[in-house]
């Protein structure tokens, strides 16, 4: 067997990702933390505990853009779930495992493709004199180009549930395809149809999956910062690139401040998700398939 | 199983299947513009019927943005042999230690934490540390973005190795590193060049986390985003971003073709 010494050795190598991810992120994130609560004075910032920045952000026109952010974020969320799930369920219960993996295949690359540049694309896509227009003038469902295809929450809503989708189809999925087919076998022979077996055993036993679905939905367009600059149109801000324009005036506090506010909206369903769900078995089951 | 031959079953299959390429659809067709407009500037029918690939010769003609282009490179190089190495640790580590849940939890909290609050936390380190923008920085942001994924890519290669193996090594008298290069990382290989392609595949991806830490270095996505932004979109700017399409079209598929042979050649 290994000496001690070799094995200290051993696990402070295995320690160094640890090391990275804390050094790297979490020290990070408590930084912004304290960071907020620092004073702005001229070009510097200056430490102190004032709650300066946050009065600013939840006393002023700002919280407009909180509770807007906290509405697109839970629509988002909502409408990717309804899209997301029967796929997901789909491509776990019904399909052969060849197109089950040649479906998700197809799900990564659009996620790999850089979004700021799929981004730009929906900003022609939805245009005035776009394809969707000229496609909708064409089959007569409207005589003149809509305008609130781009420039609006619509436009919005396109592009953050365009780039977060295939986020949560693969939770859903990896829940999905651990559930044990047993267990709805049994519910078929014991009389259940397949509505009643579906929200008796399939939905309750997915929950896992539905859950981390919530988060990357949720807390991805959010915080999101390049959807609603560009597909938002002039004025439009969600507290994403609320934080940039922040950024741009240099006031580092008040930025901070914001990032707080996303930051602890993801340690909340994070947390929570530790808590009710362990993520080792909701991985090993799908691992071991 | 029955069921799913009734004509309900049926139905329901092609719906579903509707559903889903229509979804599909819709993530492809983003990918579509880039490559017309890069054609030519007098819009879409105009760059079909007269289409000209000056634009793909003007990229090199820019010293920035060819800057930009070895930048990118040499950060997905970087990237692409840090992050494996560190997702073979982290997965090795959840088998290993005894605190799996903290080892999970910290190695994908940056798929958790949206872009714009990860650049500016990392920012504000680096500003503290006295550590100035630099390539070094751009890397780090790049490979904590990559992380998670190449972990969880590594999980998945480790979890269909059986430990047996390794403890058969180390009982004819092979140490814990000599067992795992020689009877696990064989057989655990593709899904460390999996790791790599996709970490390299994402690195070259991002924007919204290097921007925040680029200081005067430009990679090529934040060569497009500043580009956008002062002087807006341009032929040439399409080029690029086709260009980048493709790169990243030609990895993944690339890499697919590589790991389906090797499965296939495996299983005979």
């Amino acid at each position: 067997m290994a000496r001690p010494a070799q094995l200290t050795l051993r696990k402070a190598l295995l320690g160094v990702p640890l090391a990275f991810v804390t050094v790297f992120l979490v020290l990070p994130l408590a930084l912004t933390v304290v960071i907020s609560f620092w004073k702005r004075v001229g070009f510097h910032i200056r430490p102190d505990f004032s709650f300066l920045s946050y009065a600013s952000f939840l006393g002023g026109l700002r919280v407009q853009v909180l509770e807007r952010s906290l509405i697109v974020g839970a629509e988002v969320t909502v409408i990717g779930l309804l899209v997301a799930y029967p796929i997901a369920w789909f491509l776990a219960m019904r399909t052969s495992p060849r197109a089950t993996r040649v479906a998700l295949m197809l799900f990564t690359i659009p996620f790999l493709v850089n979004y700021v540049i799929r981004t730009f694309s929906w900003s022609y896509l939805l245009s005035r004199t776009g394809p969707i227009n000229s496609l909708l003038i064409a089959i007569g469902a409207t005589n003149t180009p809509l305008d609130w295809l781009l420039y609006s929450d619509f436009a919005v809503l396109i592009g953050l549930l365009t780039s977060y989708v295939p986020f949560m189809i693969f939770p859903l999925w990896l829940a999905l395809s651990g559930i044990d087919r047993q267990l709805i076998q049994a519910s078929w022979l014991l009389g259940a149809n397949p509505v009643r077996t579906f929200f008796h055993v399939t939905l309750p036993l997915s929950m896992p999956g539905v859950f981390a679905a919530i988060i990357f939905g949720f807390v991805g367009s959010f915080g999101d910062s390049t959807v609603p600059l560009i597909l938002g149109g002039p004025g439009y801000q969600l507290i994403g690139n609320q934080i940039t324009s922040t950024l741009d005036v240099l006031n580092y506090p008040l930025a901070a401040a914001m990032s707080t506010v996303v930051i602890a909206a993801m340690l909340v369903l994070v947390g929570l998700w530790f808590r009710l769900f362990d993520p080792r078995s909701f991985l090993g089951k799908a691992l071991k398939k | 199983m029955k069921r799913s031959h009734n004509y309900e079953g049926f139905v329901l299959r092609y719906v579903m299947w509707i559903w889903t390429i229509f979804v599909l659809i819709l993530l492809y067709l983003p990918m579509l513009p880039p490559p017309i407009f890069s054609l030519g500037d007098g819009g879409v029918a105009r760059a079909l019927s007269h289409p000209s690939l000056a634009a793909y010769g003007d990229l090199w003609g820019q010293p920035v943005l060819v800057q930009a282009i070895w930048n990118s490179l040499g950060v997905a190089l970087a990237v692409g042999l840090v992050t494996p190495t560190l997702a073979v640790l982290a997965a090795m580590a959840v088998r290993e230690l005894r605190i799996p849940r903290v080892v999970l939890l910290l190695t994908l909290l940056p798929l958790f934490i949206p872009g714009v609050s990860m650049g500016l936390a990392t920012a504000f380190l680096f500003e503290r540390m006295g550590l100035d923008p630099s390539l070094l920085s751009i890397c780090i942001v790049n490979v904590l973005w990559a992380l998670p994924f190449a972990f969880l890519i590594m999980l998945t290669a480790m979890s269909s190795f059986d430990t047996v193996q390794l403890e058969a090594a180390w009982t004819l008298g092979s140490n814990r590193w000599r067992a795992f290069w020689d009877v696990e990382f064989p057989s655990v290989r593709p899904g460390v060049v999996g790791a790599a392609t996709f970490s390299m595949i994402l690195s070259f991806n991002e924007t919204v986390r290097t921007l925040l830490v680029q200081g005067i270095n430009n990679t090529v996505q934040t060569y497009i985003w500043s580009t956008y932004k002062t002087i807006g979109l341009s032929p040439t700017l399409y080029a690029l971003m086709t260009v980048l399409i493709l790169v990243t079209l030609l990895l993944v598929f690339g890499f697919w073709s590589v790991s389906g042979t090797r499965a296939r050649s495996k299983a005979t």
